[in-house]
């Protein structure tokens, strides 16, 4: 005896499967609040920059090398569209601190693209220490976790430091040698900017440029903070349930009712 | 903005593509500016999206141009590809599985153009079944297992308890509300069911199924006591089962699309001794998704067998079904063709692990460009690499590097280090596969001096590093 089976919306027939016409109708390819590659989560970042850089690379002594010239007159010969890296400073590092979700990373990635010259290091959890190469400059994940022999070998370095951390580590850098300015982030979350950071991702999943997409409007934003507070990765991961659910029943988008 | 734009016209947009099929297109280069392109590049691949971390395939760029483009100069370009033939194509509620056919234009000291264009694939095959072997049968030593657990959470626990007792009370009441509870937990879900059951054999007779063939188990078990049960079931469930994050944002999701519910008896008094026996057989429906494992995205087809007892608690255990498609169902004509074109394949998977034309067979002729072309075309399959480099390790090898930059660090105590020398990231000319080079001390001024020009050195592979799949290259003294 069997019960008739509960099937649930997704496209069960993969054998003759269409592509599914939900997204097309919002002129979109992908749910946008979906989880993103390191790559495309750099290009959406909504991030200010200048603040780090002009830590970074005021006066002090020159991170390096015979490579900054090579790489920059080769980049005077392309006529490049990339901006000229700055001249970064030794013995200079830049804290991120602040709780999950806030966008650490997300600004980590997008310095990381920003740069080309840097390196970036995510220090998992509960496991070895992974390489850590030079860079210029040299951004460490998760540097909360960097075990005490190696993060001493890599403050003895001097190298140009951005850190992301939950613990602030001016102290093990002061005595290294470095000079030291932290940002907190994720204390405050305008609406303006949270309507920036997700229409970047509607826009970085549009199917057809010549076709509008839905926008997340400021008042939308704001209801969005006044549920989640700062907590960025709740929010996408409530617009993905909304729009998953809406394109499975009509395909319009509509992100609060 | 980007000095030219990319698009791709597939010639079948609507076509549903078999893996294997070639699919073929036009792609489109409209110049904004003067360019130089180091690459015009192609590829067809698959890839995840939705709410787990992105997984994709590793399919080969092929080079359809290098050269330059003028202001308002339009550029078509043919091309034709092969489709994977692993995952389908899949749109779910948290996992979606596409395929595309990629392009990027290489510009020197500028973001990359880039275009994609997704086009529908049906597997004729799934994964090498010996690859994704299912446990079919299930006997009572896993309950042996259980019992000892539970045995030596309860001898631990009263030991605690004990010496807690003596030395401090505290110690002793949180033995008592920790370590009981555990054990009283255990006891219930596991042991008690059996209790009555005895020990209870499972065996799925059919653990790969295609959508629309039968699904058979067989399920038996002597009752030690008597006593009467509710139900005895068997829910098929399909299940998304997705990863976002990493690290100690690591975030699991469940989806169940398909429930499907199977009463194997009812209402019914069993005797003390009487062996029972069950047999399960029923249809898969035949428009179902296929079973994947793609990292952090998988579908899962599971079997819930479920012994509901009244007042007690249930016992329970779960199957796990692939659903892959029906080998047999292949057109012949596909097979042959498919088997043809392994044939006369130039694919190194073919060749690797032993024969004639293994690498280590031909030791004396082969070169270091073969050896990284090999690799290079294998990077995505961890365990093939792993064979490859097993069969080269201890060759030595005159290499050509472009040396991108030292490590500050390598690694917990890495044994191929040289007592005061470098480990430095390198990729090789051409192919450009990413290397790791052990330098010794004496070599440091040298490949520093080389800057970002080629660099020449003579070195033994000693193995791979997986976390970075670079392959690692011992440089040899005096002969670089």
């Amino acid at each position: 005896m069997s019960i008739p089976a509960k099937t649930f919306p997704t496209n069960l027939n993969c054998q003759s499967a269409r592509p599914p016409l939900r997204w097309p109708t919002a002129n979109l390819f992908r749910n946008p609040f979906g989880e993103l590659t390191r790559e495309e989560r750099a290009e959406v970042a909504v991030v200010d920059l200048d603040p780090l850089v002009a830590w970074l690379t005021t006066a002090g002594e020159r991170s390096a090398t015979v490579d900054d010239e090579l790489c920059d007159s080769d980049r005077i010969a392309q006529g490049n569209e990339v901006p000229r890296e700055p001249v970064f400073c030794r013995f200079r590092a830049f804290q991120l601190i602040g709780d999950c979700g806030r966008g650490k990373t997300t600004r980590m990635l997008a310095i990381h693209r920003r740069f080309p010259r840097s390196s970036y290091v995510y220090l998992p959890e509960d496991e070895p220490c992974p390489a850590i190469p030079e860079g210029t400059p040299l951004l460490i994940d998760e540097a909360q976790r960097l075990p005490w022999r190696v993060r001493r070998k890599v403050f003895a370095s001097g190298a140009t430091l951005i850190l992301a951390t939950h613990n602030d580590l001016t102290g093990p850098l002061r005595r290294a040698g470095y000079q030291v300015t932290t940002q907190r982030i994720g204390l405050t979350l305008t609406a303006d900017r949270l309507a920036e950071i997700l229409n970047r991702r509607l826009q970085a999943s549009r199917r057809d440029p010549r076709q509008p997409i839905p926008q997340i409007s400021i008042q939308v934003a704001e209801q969005l903070i006044a549920r989640h507070g700062t907590d960025i990765r709740a929010i996408e991961s409530f617009l993905y349930d909304i729009v998953q659910a809406q394109v499975n029943q009509h395909g319009e988008m509509r992100f609060i009712d | 903005m980007a000095k030219c734009d990319l698009s791709i016209e597939l010639d079948e947009p609507d076509r549903v593509y078999v893996g294997g099929d070639v699919i073929t297109g036009t792609l489109h280069v409209m110049a904004d500016s003067d360019v130089n392109c180091t690459g015009l590049e192609i590829q067809a691949n698959w890839r995840t999206h939705g709410r787990g971390n992105v997984a994709r395939g590793k399919s080969p760029w092929t080079t359809l141009f290098v050269g330059q483009w003028l202001s308002g100069q339009r550029e078509s370009y043919r091309f034709e590809l092969e489709v994977s033939d692993w995952p389908p194509s899949y749109h779910g509620n948290f996992i979606n599985v596409d395929h595309y056919v990629d392009a990027r234009a290489k510009i020197p000291w500028a973001f990359d153009p880039k275009a994609s264009q997704e086009f529908l694939m049906r597997p004729i095959s799934g994964p090498d079944p010996a690859k994704t072997k299912a446990p079919s049968a299930l006997g009572g030593c896993i309950g042996y297992g259980v019992f000892l657990v539970v045995i030596s959470f309860f001898v631990v626990g009263m030991g605690g308890m004990v010496v807690g007792l003596l030395t401090n009370p505290i110690v002793a009441l949180i033995v008592g509300l920790v370590v009981f509870p555990i054990i009283a937990l255990i006891a219930a879900r596991s042991l008690l069911p059996k209790w009555l059951l005895g020990d209870v054999q499972v065996e799925l007779i059919t653990p790969h199924v295609a959508p629309g063939q039968r699904v058979r188990a067989t399920f038996s078990f002597q009752p030690r006591r008597s006593f009467k049960l509710n139900a005895i079931t068997a829910d098929l469930k399909g299940t998304e089962v997705c990863v976002s994050g990493s690290g100690s944002n690591r975030t699991t999701h469940r989806n169940v699309f398909f429930e499907q519910q199977h009463v194997l008896q009812e209402g019914a008094r069993l005797e003390a001794g009487q062996r029972q026996e069950f047999e399960l057989d029923f249809k898969l429906p035949g428009d179902v998704p296929y079973s994947f494992d793609l990292s952090d995205n998988n579908l899962n087809w599971t079997i819930g067998l479920r012994v509901d007892i009244p007042r007690w608690p249930d016992w329970t255990k779960t199957l796990k079904l692939h659903v892959y498609p029906d080998r047999d169902a292949v057109q012949p004509a596909a097979a042959i063709e498919s088997d043809n074109v392994r044939g006369h394949s130039d694919d190194p998977a073919v060749s690797v692990g032993g024969g004639a034309d293994s690498p280590s067979a031909k030791h004396d002729e082969i070169t270091f460009a073969e050896t990284a072309t090999h690799l290079w075309q294998l990077r995505g399959d961890a365990e093939q690499i792993d064979v490859l480099v097993d069969a080269v390790t201890g060759m030595t090898f005159e290499i050509d590097t472009y040396v991108e930059r030292r490590l500050l660090y390598s690694g917990d105590e890495d044994p191929h280090l040289y007592k005061g020398g470098y480990a430095v990231w390198a990729r090789h000319s051409d192919p450009p596969l990413p290397l790791v080079l052990y330098v010794p001390h004496d070599l440091g001024d040298e490949f520093e001096q080389a800057g970002r020009d080629l660099w020449h050195c003579r070195g033994t592979i000693v193995g791979w590093d997986h976390q970075h799949r670079r392959l690692q290259i011992k440089v040899l003294v005096g002969d670089g």
